[in-house]
């Protein structure tokens, strides 16, 4: 136990009202993390990440870009159930509109059998500290008697931008269930911990929308505990940021699951992203789609990286992951890792990754129409984009 | 329209226009044959902009300007147009998000107000109707997942809609079959103008049925060594270009 974990740890406050069972779990993951060393280079996780910027303080906060919406519910004449989730520095506000067959809580008020034990270990300590120290976040469980689609929103909205917020919300889904939820940073140096239970033939459309201020912070671990025949269509973006690190663990324990991710990483400036997908096909017959596009411009750097598991007997796995990136300056660095480890005979698998600069043939083709070389840029940009848009 | 004297070009490190000279009026066609790497697909590169193919020396003046000095999208909207011999793909970008684009930087540029939606909807399917094109077309991307023959097409499509006065059209024969031959032949036909001239770029006879040519050039060795009128194109598909070394 170093510097940045001993600050954490001596935080921790254990809340006088909560459960003795969940107090326990604090208890045993401050053990943890006191046998733990501080994130650094010597991690896989955190080897192309600024882990220093974690104990920098942040002084200004300017404007994040604004992110198109990806999920369109525009076209459809369907009634939407929508319920927008603000957390902020005094708890979480629901709003009104929010249908009764969705329960919200508080994360710290359920009860022990939902409770999922996530399995950290030094290449995640920065998100063990987050079971150690959680002080806000959601349960939310959505019942089948659903007659509408649902859009449940979370918003990250917090004052204080250089104090670290740790979060877990846990959004369960019962079975033949279908949901789209988007996730939204507004304000505020998050560590989030989001767990997601689905169950048989729930089928999940989510969008992860981070476009960070310059200076601003987010470090998430995303887990997705997934059952028979559940669709998932992930996609993710990823902009700006002093620091940025998301995991995406799937954990495929079931038959006919079906998972397709699509992230955008673009960094500017000075930002770090790092964007870390993990699929683990523990059974036959499941299916993964990762893409991921990266710009880096400026002196920014991006590290993507899409690993798949596959286990013993996981055959008839399908498998894909396509990494592609782009360089806008000789400074960027973006580090590209497409990883399969196979362990099954009947797997289906293919992956790849590209780092270069914009085509230049393609650039010339714009402008010998008339668009002058910034717009030809922008173009190329958001068609480069556009393969990794999956809803 | 266009004065070429005398142009040296490089393409990358390697000389390829050694000596080009070439006169072009308004309302003239233009075929250049040639044989393989005898510099024709660099003429129209270096007219266009291409920054891969460098001046060295020599003059090329079009509409009383200094082209060499201009950049490619400046050129462009000056009215010069090159019809790729291998378009580009551009995922994710429509046909028609990307031409009105097009449209209207080269209307911005010439100091015209910009097209708005309706006004450019309107004249596009107009030109889809008379150029005898599939509007499908308009919806996808650009030149992403089209055959050989379509990706030409297309580019005689963006020539219509973007109504150049020089259009150098680069190879936009090969690969087509008949029909598709035909098709682009008739595009070009109904862009021939008084005012609008071509540079037809082809190895073979038989685009050159379809589209009637005012002079043929035959380009060797990074110059021109022998121009005629239409019959020199049925003599190079008779012979060859052998005869022309004695």
């Amino acid at each position: 136990m170093v510097g940045l974990i001993n600050n954490w740890v001596s935080h921790a406050q254990l809340s006088v009202n909560e459960a003795e069972w969940l107090a326990d779990k604090r208890a045993t993951a401050i053990q943890q993390l006191k046998q733990l060393d501080d994130p650094g280079r010597k991690l896989e996780s955190w080897r192309y990440a600024e882990s220093s910027r974690l104990y920098q303080s942040i002084e200004t906060v300017d404007s994040p870009q604004s992110l198109t919406d990806c999920i369109d519910e525009a076209a459809s004449d369907v009634k939407i159930d929508e319920c927008v989730i603000r957390l902020q520095d005094d708890g979480f506000v629901v709003s009104d509109e929010c249908p009764d067959y969705l329960d919200v809580q508080a994360i710290n008020s359920m009860s022990e059998n939902e409770w999922l034990d996530l399995a950290f270990g030094q290449e995640t300590v920065v998100n063990l500290a987050n079971t150690a120290l959680f002080n806000s976040g959601v349960f939310v469980c959505i019942k089948t008697n659903a007659k509408n689609p649902i859009k449940i929103v979370i918003e990250y909205d917090y004052k204080n931008n250089n104090q670290w917020q740790f979060i877990r919300n846990h959004l369960k889904v019962t079975a033949d269930t279908s949901i789209t939820l988007e996730e939204r940073w507004l304000s505020g140096r998050i560590n989030a911990v989001n767990v997601y239970q689905l169950e048989d033939q729930v089928s999940l459309l989510r969008h992860q929308k981070m476009s960070l201020s310059q200076t601003a912070q987010f470090v998430s671990f995303n887990y997705f505990e997934v059952a028979n025949d559940v669709n998932i269509v992930t996609m993710n973006q990823h902009y700006g940021g002093g620091l940025q690190h998301h995991i995406h663990q799937f954990n495929l324990r079931a038959h006919g699951a079906k998972v397709k991710l699509g992230s955008i990483n673009k960094s500017y400036a000075n930002n770090n992203i790092s964007d870390i997908v993990q699929v683990n096909h523990y059974s036959k017959n499941n299916q993964s789609d990762v893409t991921h596009r990266s710009i880096a411009k400026d002196q920014s750097q991006i590290y993507n990286n899409a690993k798949a598991v596959v286990a013993p007997g996981a055959d008839q796995s399908v498998i894909e992951q396509d990494l592609k990136n782009i360089l806008l300056s000789e400074n960027a660095k973006i580090f590209s890792k497409p990883e399969l480890e196979v362990y099954a005979d009947e797997v289906v698998a293919a992956h790849g990754s590209t780092i270069g600069a914009l085509d230049e043939t393609a650039l010339f083709y714009l402008q010998s129409r008339g668009i002058d070389v910034e717009q030809a840029r922008e173009i190329m940009i958001e068609s480069f984009e556009q393969e990794a848009v999956v809803c | 329209m266009l004065k070429i004297n005398n142009v040296f070009a490089k393409a990358g490190d390697k000389d390829i226009l050694k000596g080009l000279s070439l006169n072009v009026k308004p309302g003239e066609v233009h075929a250049i044959m040639g044989p393989n790497g005898a510099g024709k697909s660099t003429l129209g590169n270096l007219l266009a902009g291409m920054p891969y193919v460098q001046a060295q020396s020599g003059s090329v003046e079009y509409m009383g300007k200094d082209l060499l000095a201009l950049e490619p999208e400046e050129r462009a909207a000056e009215g010069v147009f090159l019809a790729f011999q291998y378009p580009v793909e551009i995922p994710g970008v429509n046909n028609m998000y990307f031409l009105r684009t097009a449209l209207n930087s080269q209307r911005k540029y010439r100091g015209e107000a910009p097209m708005d939606s309706a006004q450019f909807l309107r004249m596009v399917k107009q030109k889809v109707k008379d150029m005898n094109m599939r509007d499908d077309l308009l919806k996808r991307p650009v030149n992403v997942g089209f055959s050989g023959g379509e990706k030409k097409r297309n580019e005689v499509f963006q020539m219509g809609v973007l109504e150049p006065k020089l259009a150098i059209l680069d190879e936009t024969d090969s690969g087509l079959d008949i029909d598709a031959l035909k098709i682009v032949a008739d595009g070009v036909n109904q862009l021939r103008s008084a005012e609008r001239s071509f540079i037809i770029i082809t190895h073979y006879q038989r685009l050159l049925d379809y589209i009637e040519p005012d002079f043929v050039h035959v380009l060797a060795d990074g110059k021109i060594v022998k121009s005629g009128d239409k019959n020199l194109a049925l003599e190079l598909e008779e012979q060859g270009y052998g005869w022309l070394n004695k």
